[in-house]
């Protein structure tokens, strides 16, 4: 029977010599892993610098750019609009985290300024238009271009203010809602149906699409009209009263009235 | 109708409307609060525009009136043609809505039901500043004018149509820091602008 460091005191001795000598070598390994790991990091992170620096003003300029960039760093595991303490500093150093913040303070702008008119529901590619004509952009290919992705991340930026803006599709297409209060199935039906004929809606159009008693109907739009200003109400039109979602309507550059 | 755009309208003689402008809710009194506050607005705004464009100081319920039929000088901005259907013309409560909250205007007094509103799309500050300057340069100082002869100077100035009650306020504000006197007399007395 074999026994370890064999048998007796000179045995043992012979064990803690072992192990003490085993220490200054295993602390020798992790450091030189830990060394290595910290080199790791560093050329990452310098790789990341040397990227970021780089492609600096493609990650501004080119929405496509971006979209990929956020992908990448998503799959890596890094938020670029994290704070100080997880991220942050490379978010510092491309700008991206000012700029994301930039532009949600002008969605939220917009959102006030068009309040009075829409009720707090605007769609986003108008969010985008108005941003564009704000930031005097011509379109799709100017150089400081702003996509639908941009609107809505800066959006989800704003989520942690608890001002309740969110994104909510009706639909087709994507809308922003900026006041709390959130939008009952009845409220999308109805703009849903609006937003097929140009922003127009009455009960009939309501009782023939989506086989609502013309009660339900009625709520519904009276609700929208005269609780949440979502729309207009119109008594000229030919059949009838007819209601105008200002929300869903196309409006030429002026966005209505010549100011926004 | 998918793709239907509000578009800016310019009118015959220039006067570029609002796309706002072409929009039939806009026409319709709308019962919710806040709503209608930007409704109004929106008229004030476009109204007070028009009349400065037009250089047009009253607007009167005939005015409006006349409108609905496409006649008249506010037909352009009141009344729009190209809608369906096309008589759609400013609501009687909405341009009275207008009318009454407009905050730089006020109803021409003494005049028959008071239907009628002048719209100041200058202070009547800066008119009595208009008046001043105007004296000045027509070398008038010290010499006195009658309200008449302001309002329809030989040579036409900033002044010329403004109507009687305006410009009263506005003589009103320079006799009140002493550059100008007012003289009773008949026929609307005159007044005396000093340098």
């Amino acid at each position: 029977m074999h026994r370890l460091g064999g048998a007796g005191i000179g045995g043992l001795q012979r064990q803690t010599q072992a192990s003490q000598a085993y220490k200054p070598l295993s602390s020798a390994i992790s450091r030189s892993q830990i060394d290595g790991l910290q080199q790791q990091l560093s050329t990452f992170r310098e790789a990341l610098t040397r990227f970021a620096k780089e492609h600096r003003n493609d990650i501004r300029r080119d929405p496509e750019f971006r979209q990929q960039f956020q992908r990448m760093c998503a799959a890596i595991g890094v938020d670029p609009l994290a704070g100080p303490r997880k991220g942050g500093w490379w978010a510092e150093l491309i700008g991206y985290g000012d700029w994301t913040y930039e532009l949600a303070i002008q969605i939220v702008e917009i959102c006030v300024n068009t309040r009075d008119m829409n009720g707090g529901l605007i769609e986003i590619g108008e969010v985008l238009r108005i941003v564009r004509r704000l930031r005097s952009l011509s379109g799709e290919n100017d150089s400081e271009a702003v996509s639908e992705e941009d609107i809505v991340r800066s959006v989800h930026t704003l989520s942690v203010l608890g001002a309740g803006y969110q994104v909510v599709t009706v639909g087709s297409r994507k809308m922003l809602r900026s006041v709390p209060q959130e939008l009952d199935t009845d409220q999308a039906a109805v703009l849903e149906v609006a937003q097929e004929a140009g922003g127009q809606v009455n009960e009939a159009a309501l009782v023939l699409r989506k086989k609502w008693t013309s009660e339900r109907a009625r709520t519904a739009l009276d609700n929208m009209l005269m609780r949440d200003g979502l729309c207009w109400i119109d008594d000229q039109a030919e059949e009838g009263i007819v209601y105008w979602v200002p929300s869903v309507m196309l409006w030429a550059d002026d966005g209505g009235t010549g100011g926004f | 109708m998918p793709g239907l755009e509000l578009a800016p309208y310019q009118t015959p003689s220039g006067f570029t409307l609002p796309s706002i402008h072409s929009w039939s809710a806009f026409y319709t009194y709308q019962p919710n609060p806040r709503t209608l506050a930007t409704q109004t607005q929106h008229w004030t705004q476009l109204l007070l525009t028009y009349a400065r464009a037009r250089r047009l100081f009253a607007l009167s319920l005939a005015d409006a009136d006349l409108a609905s039929a496409g006649k008249g000088a506010w037909a352009e901005v009141l009344h729009n043609p190209r809608l369906k259907p096309p008589s759609t013309s400013a609501h009687y409560t909405t341009l009275h809505a207008c009318a009454v909250l407009l905050p730089a205007s006020f109803f021409a007094p003494g005049q028959a039901g008071a239907e009628s509103v002048i719209l100041c799309w200058r202070t009547v500050g800066e008119w009595a500043g208009v008046l001043h300057d105007w004296a000045l340069q027509t070398g008038q100082t010290s010499t006195i004018l009658t309200l008449f002869e302001i309002s329809n100077p030989p040579v036409p100035s900033e002044l010329s149509d403004i109507p009687e009650p305006l410009l009263r306020r506005a003589v009103g504000v320079l006799q009140r820091s002493g550059k100008a006197q007012v003289i009773e007399g008949e026929g609307g007395g005159g007044v005396r602008i000093f340098a």
